[in-house]
């Protein structure tokens, strides 16, 4: 089992990499055919005709879909060798925060047609099976803090889909950026990115919430305080701060565009340290 | 085109929604009071509300980068000048500034806590202050909405109907409740006037998610008064301690047991305990990391564990002064040996029993040895420090000291928080409150069928842009579908309005 989770996992990472060069090709090749025009903007979507562009562009979410199935085998029969879920040390950890952003990627590509984010967001999670490569990969059996199957798979799985989504949300706020006067014209319009950025943002605030919260529970279960300032704790929270501020600023103070775009690149950043701080700063959570 | 667009927003935004949210200026008696009224308008402000929570996040991130001082080392001056000269080699310079500005210890500073105290207050305003413009929007929407308003409306649409006015107006309430929107008619001579909605109880998820933190605060507060915490609380095998604090209980350690995987990292760590309340045994279980037990409110978790050594100590006439298990829980400075002691008042000496380094041979104390330093209890000072071999008595000062044998202790962390059940109910509100508002958010369509005078019916769909998000594909949807009810295709019939936000 543990061998055929290793076979998925290169599955995946050629299943991406292959992705991403033919987005490439899609987005580029398009571009300088300018197939995209803008007088297209009274819909989400930048698809127009058929061409080789957009076959090229087919396929690659095409497989997108193949990666994140064959992801999605690679932990399942890690979860069958290991007997836990797959979420015991930074390996696992890695794969599953690849899972969350192919995962949620593709929710929007399939429910907005905005297969461009795909450019940002798949070389995140490839970055990240890149990283997972480089950490031991041995399956670990659970120490006892860990030992509580439901909180372990419920915790982490919520807080995978809070990344995922932040992912998202970065890749949009980093095209916001390079679009932000419309320039580019096989980009899709700067409001659309900002606007799919902050639903990013509405779909991972009440999960990254909830993470929290299940964690604060499962403190107080196994160390008996449901907040002791653990560095991993703290930086959850800050994550979850300046998300909070980001939705009070756009929903309440209309900030838009550039201001708020670069609050979601410094969201992601807190993501990013809230994921792997726990390597640098130890505390409670340092298992991997 | 699109400079017209921004003012219909405006313009619609005026005519559509009370004015409520944020600009309005409180009345009633209380505040016609200038100061209040300046006080109570400086925490409506959600600049405010925007500014405490990117200086807590940015204190709470502080807090992460920097070392913490644990609470027991910075209530005793002494300890904490310690910690500080370790901080300086790893701080330098930055040492005494982050030491004035209270960054070694933030969490428990005055002006952390004043900060979130700001910030409650300017949640707690900001909700009252919200609470009648979205009991407006959710109980009193308006149905009937002027012309103007279906001209300027960010999403507007113009659809003719080959029917009679009352016939479409039917259908068109007939699309929108298929479509999951409730639906309110108003009818006059002339018009049929529609509101539709969905989601409206979504608006109330913003109480529920803003009252949920100072709920959650007034929850830690309540552990703090209400509870206590000992979080070294160490019981050896088959001893038996008063856990105090007010308690009538105390616990006893029957058993240790540690076990580990076959490749190195521990799997079970549990201790075997009985709980007496006034002397009389009221329970007894097994603890794990992962399951604690609990009594009467009171928690007992497994926190840690060590080696104990049982000694045996009789004074000059062979009397027994002490004959216990003494857990060895602490470490020295030097060596990192485990260390523990007893007081013998009776004798003015304290004992300090030091066990060798485990994993590695000690030079200074070999294996089934300890060694027993000897002080005065008043002044401190060393009387004699022998090293003693387990089961070999030894005279040391004035007394005799036996090293019986070697068990465990148990550490445990000894938690009352009445004020936990508290910060559950809220963070199920808190969820609740941030599912509704953004996984099912509230929208708002308005309709208004006027009769032609030959016979048939002028339908106008109008929606409101919202100033977080574009509704532009739920109005597109929403217009199909009415258009679709009244006998026109999807592609033609009807001059639509709208497109992106801008």
């Amino acid at each position: 089992m543990s061998e055929l989770s290793d076979y998925a996992f290169v599955a995946t990472v050629a299943a991406l990499s292959t992705a991403i060069l033919l987005y490439l090709v899609y987005v580029l090749g398009a571009g300088s055919l300018r197939a995209f025009s803008l007088a297209d903007g009274g819909s989400l979507a930048t698809e127009s005709a058929n061409g080789p562009y957009t076959t090229a562009g087919r396929y690659g979410t095409i497989l997108a879909v193949n990666a994140f199935a064959f992801l999605t085998a690679s932990l399942v029969f890690r979860t069958i060798a290991s007997g836990h879920g797959p979420f015991a040390n930074m390996y696992e950890f890695s794969l599953a925060f690849a899972w969350g952003a192919l995962a949620l990627y593709l929710y929007f590509e399939l429910r907005y047609r905005l297969r461009i984010l795909g450019l940002l967001v798949l070389p995140i999670a490839l970055g990240l099976l890149v990283y997972a490569t480089t950490v031991p990969s041995d399956i670990t059996p659970l120490v006892p803090a860990l030992q509580n199957d439901l909180l372990l798979t419920v915790h982490v799985a919520v807080a995978i889909i809070a990344y995922g989504a932040f992912a998202l949300a970065f890749g949009a706020a980093i095209l916001y950026l390079v679009q932000r006067r419309d320039s580019i014209r096989w980009l899709p319009r700067s409001t659309v990115l900002d606007e799919m950025g902050y639903k990013a943002v509405t779909v991972g605030f009440p999960m990254m919430a909830l993470v929290i919260i299940l964690g604060a529970l499962w403190a107080d279960i196994a160390w008996g305080t449901y907040w002791s300032w653990d560095p991993k704790e703290t930086a959850s929270l800050v994550t979850l701060l300046i998300y909070g501020g980001y939705l009070h600023a756009r929903v309440l103070r209309g900030w838009r565009g550039q201001r708020s775009a670069m609050l979601l690149i410094l969201g992601f950043a807190a993501t990013l340290f809230t994921y792997y701080g726990n390597l640098f700063f130890g505390g409670l959570h340092s298992y991997g | 085109m699109e400079t017209q667009g921004v003012r219909a927003v405006d313009g619609a935004e005026a005519l559509a929604s009370p004015p409520s949210a944020g600009r309005a200026r409180p009345s009633g008696r209380l505040w016609e009071l200038d100061v209040l009224g300046h006080v109570w308008r400086f925490f409506t402000s959600v600049r405010l509300a925007l500014v405490l929570i990117l200086i807590l996040a940015a204190a709470v991130l502080a807090g992460t980068l920097l070392d913490q001082a644990p609470p027991s080392v910075f209530a005793d001056p002494a300890s904490y000048d310690q910690w500080l000269e370790r901080a300086r080699t790893k701080y330098g310079f930055w040492t005494d500034i982050f030491n004035f500005l209270q960054l070694f210890n933030i969490f428990h500073t005055l002006w952390f806590k004043l900060i979130i105290g700001l910030l409650t207050t300017n949640i707690i305003i900001c909700s009252l202050n919200r609470w009648k413009g979205i009991k407006t929007t959710v109980f009193g929407a308006r149905v009937r909405m002027s012309e103007t308003f279906f001209q300027h409306a960010r999403y507007n649409a113009s659809l003719a109907a080959a029917m009679p006015m009352t016939t479409a107006a039917e259908r068109v309430r007939r699309a929108l409740a298929r479509s999951h929107y409730r639906v309110r008619t108003e009818t006059d001579g002339a018009s049929v006037a529609i509101y539709a909605d969905r989601n409206r109880f979504s608006r109330f998820g913003t109480f529920l998610s803003h009252l949920s933190i100072v709920l959650i605060l007034a929850g830690t507060v309540v552990g703090g008064v209400l509870g206590f915490k000992d979080p070294e609380f160490i019981v050896a095998e088959g001893a038996t301690r008063e856990v105090g604090m007010g308690t009538a209980l105390s616990v006893k350690l029957e058993h240790f047991a540690d076990e580990y995987w076959l490749e190195g990292p521990p799997k079970d760590f549990r201790s075997e305990l009985v709980i007496y309340e006034n002397g009389q045994e009221v329970k007894r279980g097994t603890i794990r990391v992962n399951s604690p037990m609990s009594y009467k409110g009171v928690r007992f978790h497994q926190a840690f564990f060590g080696q104990t050594a049982v000694m045996k100590v009789t004074d000059a006439s062979s009397a027994v002064i002490f004959d216990e298990a003494v857990p060895l829980a602490w470490q020295t400075r030097e060596g990192s040996r485990p260390v523990g002691s007893f007081d013998l008042s009776g004798e003015n000496r304290t004992v300090y029993v030091i066990g060798p380094t485990s994993g590695e041979n000690d030079p200074l104390i070999p294996a089934g040895e300890m060694r027993v330093e000897v002080y005065r209890g008043d002044t401190g000072s060393l009387v004699a420090a022998e090293n003693v071999s387990q089961g070999t008595p030894k005279a040391i000062g004035d007394l005799n000291v036996n090293f019986v044998r070697e068990t465990r202790f148990t550490g445990l962390k000894v938690v009352k928080d009445p004020g936990v059940n508290i910060i559950w109910v809220a963070s199920a509100l808190m969820v609740l409150g941030l599912v509704m508002l953004f996984y099912f958010p509230h929208r708002r369509m308005w309709a208004l069928c006027k009769a032609l005078p030959d016979g048939k019916a002028e339908v106008r769909l109008g929606m409101t842009a919202q100033r977080d998000v574009s509704l532009t594909e739920e109005f597109k949807r929403l217009r199909e579908r009415v258009g679709l009810a009244l006998g026109i295709r999807p592609d033609g019939g009807g001059t639509a309005g709208g497109g992106d936000d801008v």
